[in-house]
């Protein structure tokens, strides 16, 4: 009894060592699953596709992750991108790279918005975000009556710094999701308010009565989110050359696959910047490697989704959860 | 007949029960009493079903019964009535007696309300209840809610031949006293359809309706009285197990305290909770609050933290008058608080000892405007080794250590973050003997180090023996305050006298 008790505990333990490196070793196993399936996948020119892809993808998810670690959810992601799309592409004429730090600011302050919402009105996040996301995507949608706004030669010189692949071909999105993803992680490791993220997130009441001012780093988690949302969608409008209200859509799900599936849990508390940046990437080969081995089009939300049930299953040990909601 | 032999059951290194065995006869109140800690209620919640022994034996009628949830206990006639409330408020009455067991009033998957209203009503007609059994159950007052929990467990009558047994755990803590007589009445009434276990802290009501009394120390059950021959000192020698001394509370070590006021609240009132509280506490000073549930201590002790808004009143720290909003505000004044729920508001129990001890100050372990982990690390190092906190580490999670050990950290962050006051809520709460030992030691550490403590405490046996002053609260009210320094202690009758 006691070594069968023994040999379980061990079981458990190696487990418990064995899973942080779990998505790391899907991303591996994905690539290469691809690359067998449809040789040539994993070379340079489609993988810079994959690239400048989850980049923007991990910009979008690096601030939900600051959300979701406390406990949270930003479900206007998506409106918010779209919105910064818009704002990007009609200020770009008129103030040049101005229109760029306007823009993440624009971003900052409806995400802070959305924040006071959420803890001073005492809604849920859920609801709060989701209401906001509405009332950005209507904003969208009356700026320019419902049509998209071409960035035209004007404003697509301001644009290369993001748009163009200037070192080896990389595009340089990739480079500047990497300075995002090392801005975060050095915020999370060594600033209060990444401290303080994961004290809420893990045990909002001990936080509080450790004397954690919670509400304050709550609409800070959302003004983050807001302003690399706005940045995400600025990069999204610099890539295509135009603004529109429906450009960041399809992209919320994504998102948020990108901050779970690498093991941040939904419930707060547990996870990273370090962690999305593996489940951007892996949700973007999903999405570019379905397209590349030949998936009908309208079948690839049903692998996707598959893909994520599985994912999220290896990636957290649920035993220790006692209530799943 | 209900018969436990000799069950066993450890969390981690701590043994909660050892060799447990007792004993209920048909129609028959049990009194089962204990310290926090003994082991009571975790004998109650493996014979409700919702806690399996490690090992022992539990037989109805003779015959042995696996209890592996709530579902099973139920079938072999044993019902838990809850400490806590259980019933689902924003339920009728009716729905509640009859939770998961709507089976006898459903046809074609439909539960038939008539019929589940009639059975209610005698449900509740053997309490002599005489509600609505359609009313909400949050409509109902705590003692209504309780008799409507009576009521569900002898519901069981009618699904079950195995005699009913039902657990009362600590039903009395929160009725007054009108209430408490006629919980009484009913039990008596009910004998003759069930027996009771009746786990109370108050030895005289215990006395008063068991039959027979099991006591309960460190996991076993150390004795047996019958009811009409023992007594209240008797009992109460038995349970704590040691004669009364000052040594136990570290009286020696109660230092006179200064006569710097550190805090002082003059009429503070919070409404609806207590009103025109007065005090004094002085640095070094171990100021108890004595009182029952709903006496306003609690809410005072947590008003002192920033956690209630004061709605009158004036509270000067060090002389400065201060409104607190919110514990942060306290915090920044220079007051900590332990709570009693330290799993929940203590520690954030999955992050590391480390970042627990630096979470109300982490400008202690912060360099240049950033967290400085071998800072950190040092930190926390250092108040493992003076406050001896038994960890691998300072990077192990908090969830892995005893509760002795996470109670350390609570107080190691407070003296991190140079707190000068501290609310202690029930800090001995939950602990064992050796464990509590180790906290009386700290707290006259604290005291002699000038630091002013507020102390709630479950027992007024711990609040006399540790503190300098005691104020006794009821209805919201200061009632009473005693000095009490060491060798002149005031008696339990004494304070009890202003309590109830």
């Amino acid at each position: 009894m006691a070594r069968v008790l023994s040999v379980d505990m061990a079981t458990a333990d190696v487990a418990d060592r064995i899973r942080p490196y779990a998505p790391l070793a899907l991303l591996i196993i994905l690539v290469f699953g691809v690359n067998i399936a449809e040789p040539g996948f994993a070379n340079f020119s489609t993988l810079s596709v994959v690239l400048a892809d989850a980049s923007i993808l991990f910009i979008l998810a690096a601030g939900m992750t600051f959300v979701i670690m406390l406990g949270g959810i930003d479900l206007s992601v998506q409106a918010a991108a779209s919105f910064a799309s818009m704002v990007v592409a009609e200020l770009l004429p008129r103030v040049g790279y101005f229109a760029f730090p306007i823009t993440i600011l624009v971003g900052l302050l409806i995400g802070l918005a959305s924040g006071f919402v959420h803890v001073k009105l005492r809604i849920s996040s859920f609801i709060a975000t989701l209401a906001t996301g509405g009332i950005m995507t209507g904003l969208s949608l009356l700026m320019a009556d419902g049509h998209t706004v071409a960035i035209l030669a004007t404003g697509r010189e301001q644009c290369l710094w993001i748009a163009d692949a200037w070192l080896f071909n990389i595009p340089n999105v990739a480079f500047i999701a990497l300075v995002v993803a090392i801005a975060g992680m050095l915020v999370q490791r060594y600033t209060r308010f990444g401290r303080y993220s994961v004290a809420i997130g893990a045990g909002e009441p001990a936080a509080r009565a450790a004397g954690i001012a919670v509400d304050r780093y709550k609409i800070m988690a959302f003004g983050f989110s807001g302003a690399l949302a706005a940045f995400g969608g600025a990069a999204l409008a610099a890539r295509l050359s135009s603004g529109s209200p429906d450009l960041a859509n399809q992209l919320l799900l994504p998102t948020i696959a990108a901050v779970i599936v690498a093991g941040t849990a939904i419930t707060g508390g547990v996870g990273s910047i370090g962690r999305t940046v593996v489940g951007a990437a892996i949700v973007s080969i999903v999405r570019i490697g379905m397209t590349f081995v030949g998936i009908d089009i309208f079948a690839q939300q049903i692998v996707f989704g598959a893909a994520l049930v599985f994912a999220v299953f290896v990636t957290i040990d649920r035993s220790k959860i006692p209530i799943i909601k | 007949m209900l018969r436990v032999d000799a069950i066993n059951k450890s969390f981690g290194g701590v043994r909660a029960l050892r060799d447990a065995s007792i004993e209920v006869r048909p129609h028959e109140v049990v009194g089962l009493i204990g310290e926090n800690g003994a082991g009571k209620s975790t004998l109650m919640r493996i014979l409700s079903g919702s806690m399996r022994p490690d090992s022992g034996v539990i037989a109805v009628d003779g015959s042995r019964v696996a209890l592996r949830d709530t579902h099973q206990a139920n079938e072999c006639g044993i019902a838990l009535v809850f400490q806590e409330q259980s019933l689902l408020v924003n339920m009728s009455v009716a729905e509640n007696i009859f939770l998961a067991q709507e089976g006898p009033f459903t046809r074609f998957g439909v539960v038939g309300r008539g019929r589940m209203m009639a059975a209610a009503r005698a449900c509740l007609a053997k309490v002599g209840l005489d509600i609505d059994p359609a009313r909400k159950a949050g409509e109902l007052s705590f003692a209504a809610r309780q008799m409507v929990e009576l009521a569900k467990a002898l519901a069981l009558e009618d699904r079950t031949d195995a005699p009913l047994t039902i657990l009362l755990d600590e039903p009395t803590s929160v009725l007054e006293s009108k209430d408490i007589a006629i919980l009484f009445d009913r039990m008596r009434a009910l004998k003759a359809r069930a027996s009771f276990i009746f786990v109370s802290h108050r030895l005289d009501e215990v006395l008063e309706i068991s039959d027979r009394v099991y006591v309960m120390k460190d996991g076993a059950v150390v004795a047996e009285r019958s009811a009409d021959v023992s007594s209240v000192s008797e009992l109460h020698a038995m349970m704590v197990g040691r004669e009364l001394d000052g040594e136990y509370y570290r009286e020696a070590r109660q230092a006179s305290s200064s006569t710097d006021i550190v805090l002082e609240a003059r009429g503070l009132t919070v409404d609806g909770v207590f009103h025109d509280v007065d005090f004094a506490l002085r640095r070094g000073e171990v100021l108890g609050i004595a009182g029952v549930i709903g006496s306003g201590r609690e809410g005072l002790a947590r008003t002192l933290f920033g956690f209630l808004p004061q709605s009158a009143g004036t509270l000067r720290i060090n002389g400065q008058e201060t409104i607190l909003r919110s514990p942060t505000q306290a915090v920044a004044a220079g007051i900590g608080y332990v709570p009693r729920e330290r799993r929940v508001e203590g520690l954030v129990m999955d992050m590391s000892v480390a970042a627990n001890v630096t979470l109300a100050s982490l400008k202690a372990a912060m360099r240049h405007g950033v967290i400085d982990h071998r800072l950190e690390r040092k930190i926390a190092d250092d108040w493992i080794r003076r406050l001896g906190i038994k960890t691998p580490s300072s990077a192990q999670v908090c969830r892995k250590l005893s509760g002795g050990n996470q109670q350390k950290i609570v107080l190691a962050r407070w003296l991190t973050a140079r707190s000068h006051i501290l609310i202690l809520d029930h800090p001995t709460r939950g602990l064992d003997v050796g464990a509590k030992e180790e906290v009386y030691d700290l707290i006259r550490d604290l005291s002699s180090d000038g630091i002013a403590i507020v102390l709630t405490s479950d027992t007024l046996e711990e609040t006399i023996g540790l503190c300098h002053t005691i104020l006794v609260m009821r209805d919201g009210a200061i009632t009473a305050r005693f000095a009490a320094p060491a060798g002149a202690k005031p008696t339990q009758v004494a304070l009890l006298e202003h309590m109830v």
